[in-house]
């Protein structure tokens, strides 16, 4: 450079030739030229420009044409920005010093930012007034924007943390991309599985863009332009409108969107061209390394939230989804931990506590059971953790009002990541109405199995009457034959009652009604009293022996003769009971009694508490009967 | 082995088997000197006594009939249960009484008889 300088024709420049510059100009220079950054001299009312060779890297093309030029000439494009500054300097002799200035350069037909340090030094003549300018520079562009990025990328995590919906974060990420590189649109999209069609799911403009949200197939807007982008490169188009970059129908669709600059980059997930980040212009820019790696960090980012948000949201609606399950169940649902606290319980299983799920949740299993019924749950659990899989077990739980109920609960153990049991989750159904049903239907099983058992003696007991020693067979065949049927008789109407007890009209009917069927030969009459299953059975054995005496012996042995059977109650439980028979043959008290009248005089004694009286008046046999209708032990 | 003119009470809350257990208990050689078909009936009969083994039904028309086996127990009077019922869920504190059920057999009845006296 020094070279340059010294060989030089100055003579024909306003400096002159070298030996004539001054003194304060030779030693600034030297200093300039020695200088291992960027430096150089402003010399004269012109600030013709001399530079160290650090100096001309930044010239470029303009090097050497710009040695010795006027300042104002070389910086055009900052000049306007600088002036004042230079001013100063030769005004008041101050020093000028700018950290990371901001120089929004305008060369070869492309404006773009430019961040500088630098100092500017006043070099001062002998008369005390300054000469020139010592300029020292740096261009930090690439650490300021850096920095920026850095700064950029910083606060756009920190906004999508927050943000719980893809379709905010988009927003979010959008906007900020958008402004932070002064675009007119930024835009993201998703390409489809087969890679044919995309969908540009947000767009940020700046207002006056238009939106292009929407689905389109690949290469809408690029034609083959956008091929690079398969294979994962990013795509930067500086001018679509230079010849050869578009295709017409490309051109065309960017002229509709009022677009003359893009960057696309893509983002390549497993493979596979997956989706886009974008950024438009209206006017042509040269779109630097740095931002394309902006828009690669912005578009990984943004993938990373959008599957965080994606599977937020769908585990959101999944546990909706099971909330609601669990919140409308009929089954009772709860979880407790290995402790056996309940932690959480579905509102049917406090409404089967009768209590608020509140405070269920927070309890010990062994406040809703028996100890006998804690030391099983506590079996249960142990299993589980000894042996895995599920139980199942019946259990009694008490409700807040005291009142038992039978659970069958279902369990299963809650593992933690490394597989060790933190607690249960359990599905119970309550069984309190069956497990009633199976112990009424036990006791109904074992009183059947007693009726059966009491019905066979009574049978045994008939038969042994009815075969007694020197009967003639015949005889006691039919005898027995006819008790039979008129214990069949009582129990049919007690089994049409449910063995609740039958009226008496009905027993009257039951036991005697065949002697009426061919004439009304028994007059029965009396108001309605209901009596007890055993007074009932009692009562139609006893009707059954009166009406057979009295066709053996009796009013029913003969034509003509009548029974005439009345009953009353007094007082409402007191029932009195009258067989008389009449216009029979005349009657006798027999020698011996037979089973029939044994079996009327102790029966309804017994069975009744009743007092029996029998007499053989001369008119016919006279039955009295007096009675507490329901039996008397009831 | 000779049951003649054993004295029994017969506590019976069914006539027929009633009639039934007293024909029995004839042919056995026995005699019954007294009935009772209730629980009240069958706890004054044993207070009055004159009996030398008794038979006690043990559902009385629904009552449980244990306050009358509980009584002649304490008075050391032989007895033993008759029930439809089988012989399961019987009280623990009895099963030293022999028990016949019903309907019965005239010779589970007497041997009944015989293990209540000791004999």
């Amino acid at each position: 450079m020094a070279r340059l300088i010294r060989e030089k024709d100055w003579a024909a420049t306003p400096l002159g030739p070298v030996p004539s510059w001054p003194q304060p100009l030779r030693a600034s220079l030297s200093i300039a030229l020695r200088s291992a950054t960027a430096a150089g001299v402003l010399w004269g009312p012109d600030l013709l420009f001399l530079y160290n060779d650090a100096w001309s890297a930044y010239l470029g093309d303009r090097h050497p044409g710009s040695l010795g030029r006027p300042v104002s000439e070389v910086w055009a494009d900052i000049w306007p920005a600088l002036e004042g500054q230079f001013r100063r300097v030769y005004a008041r002799a101050e020093t000028v010093n700018a950290v990371d200035a901001r120089l929004v350069r305008s060369l070869g037909g492309r404006i773009f930012d430019s961040y500088w340090t630098y100092s500017l030094l006043p070099i001062g003549l002998e008369d005390g007034t300054v000469g020139g300018v010592l300029a020292q520079a740096r261009e930090t562009t690439q650490g300021v924007v850096r920095a920026r990025q850095d700064h950029f990328l910083l606060e756009l995590s920190e906004a999508l943390r927050r943000c719980e919906r893809p379709a905010e974060l988009l927003d979010a990420a959008l906007s900020q991309l958008g402004r932070h590189l002064g675009a007119i649109r930024t835009g993201y999209g998703e390409i489809d599985p087969e890679g044919d069609r995309f969908r540009i799911l947000a767009c940020w403009t700046d207002g006056d863009a238009v939106d292009i949200s929407g689905e389109y197939r690949v290469g809408h807007f690029h034609g083959a332009a956008s091929d690079p982008m398969r294979s994962g490169r990013a795509v930067a188009i500086e001018d679509g409108e230079a010849p050869g970059v578009l295709s017409d129908d490309a051109r065309a669709k960017w002229r509709s969107i009022d677009t003359r600059a893009a960057i696309v980059v893509p983002q390549m997930v497993a493979g596979r061209y997956s989706a886009v980040i974008f950024a438009h212009d209206r006017a042509p820019r040269l779109w630097t390394g740095a931002e394309e790696a902006l828009l690669a960090a912005v578009n990984d980012r943004l993938w990373q939230s959008l599957s965080r948000t994606r599977a937020e949201a769908a585990l959101r609606r999944s546990e909706e989804r099971y909330r609601r399950i669990f919140e409308q169940a009929n089954d009772l649902i709860f979880t407790a931990d290995v402790d056996q606290i309940i932690t959480d319980c579905n509102p049917a299983t406090a409404e089967a506590l009768g209590l608020p799920r509140e405070a269920v949740i927070g309890r010990s299993i062994r406040e809703f059971v028996s100890e006998a019924g804690f030391e099983q749950t506590t079996r249960m659990l142990r299993q589980k953790v000894e042996h895995g899989g599920t139980t199942r077990h019946e259990i009694e739980v008490q409700r807040a009002d005291g009142r038992p109920l039978y659970w069958e609960i279902n369990s299963a153990l809650t593992m933690d990541d490394a597989g060790r049991p933190i607690g249960l989750h359990a599905i119970a159904r309550d069984v309190t109405d069956r497990r009633r049903a199976e112990e009424r239907q036990r006791l109904l099983v074992n009183e059947l199995n007693h009726r059966v058992k009491n019905t066979l003696a009574l049978v045994q007991g008939l038969a042994l009457q009815s075969f007694r020693d020197g009967r003639p067979a015949a005889e006691a065949r039919d005898a027995f034959q006819e008790r039979l049927a008129a214990l069949a008789v009582a129990h049919d109407l007690l089994t049409r009652e449910s063995w609740e007890g039958a009226t008496l009209a009905q027993l009257v009917e039951g036991a005697i009604g065949h002697h009426n069927e061919a004439e009304r030969r028994i007059d029965a009459e009396g108001p309605e009293v209901t009596l007890g299953p055993k007074a009932a059975v009692s009562l139609v054995m006893a009707l059954h022996e009166l009406a057979t005496n009295a066709s053996k012996y009796g009013a029913l042995s003969v034509a003509g003769g009548r029974v005439i059977l009345r009953w009353t109650l007094d007082g409402g439980d007191r029932l009195r009971l009258e067989w008389r028979e009449a216009d029979g043959p005349g009657v006798r008290p027999p020698e011996r009694r037979g089973f029939g009248l044994r079996m009327i005089e102790r029966a309804l004694s017994a069975d009744l508490g009743a007092t029996v009286g029998v007499d053989f008046e001369p008119s016919g046999l006279v039955c009295r009967i007096e009675a507490a209708p329901a039996g008397r032990d009831s | 082995m000779s049951l003649d003119g054993v004295r029994i009470l017969l506590v019976e809350d069914e006539a027929i088997i009633a009639m039934t257990a007293e024909d029995m208990a004839g042919a056995l050689g026995c005699r019954i000197v007294a009935s009772a078909a209730t629980l009240a009936e069958a706890l004054a009969a044993a207070e009055r006594g004159g009996f030398d083994v008794a038979l006690l039904d043990i559902n009385l028309n629904g009552v449980d009939s244990l306050p009358a086996a509980a009584w002649l127990k304490r008075q050391g009077l032989p007895f033993v249960f008759t029930t439809g019922y089988g012989s399961s869920g019987r009280d623990p504190a009895y099963d030293d009484v022999p028990l016949v059920t019903k309907p019965y057999r005239l010779a589970d009845l007497g041997a009944a008889i015989a293990e209540a006296l000791g004999r």
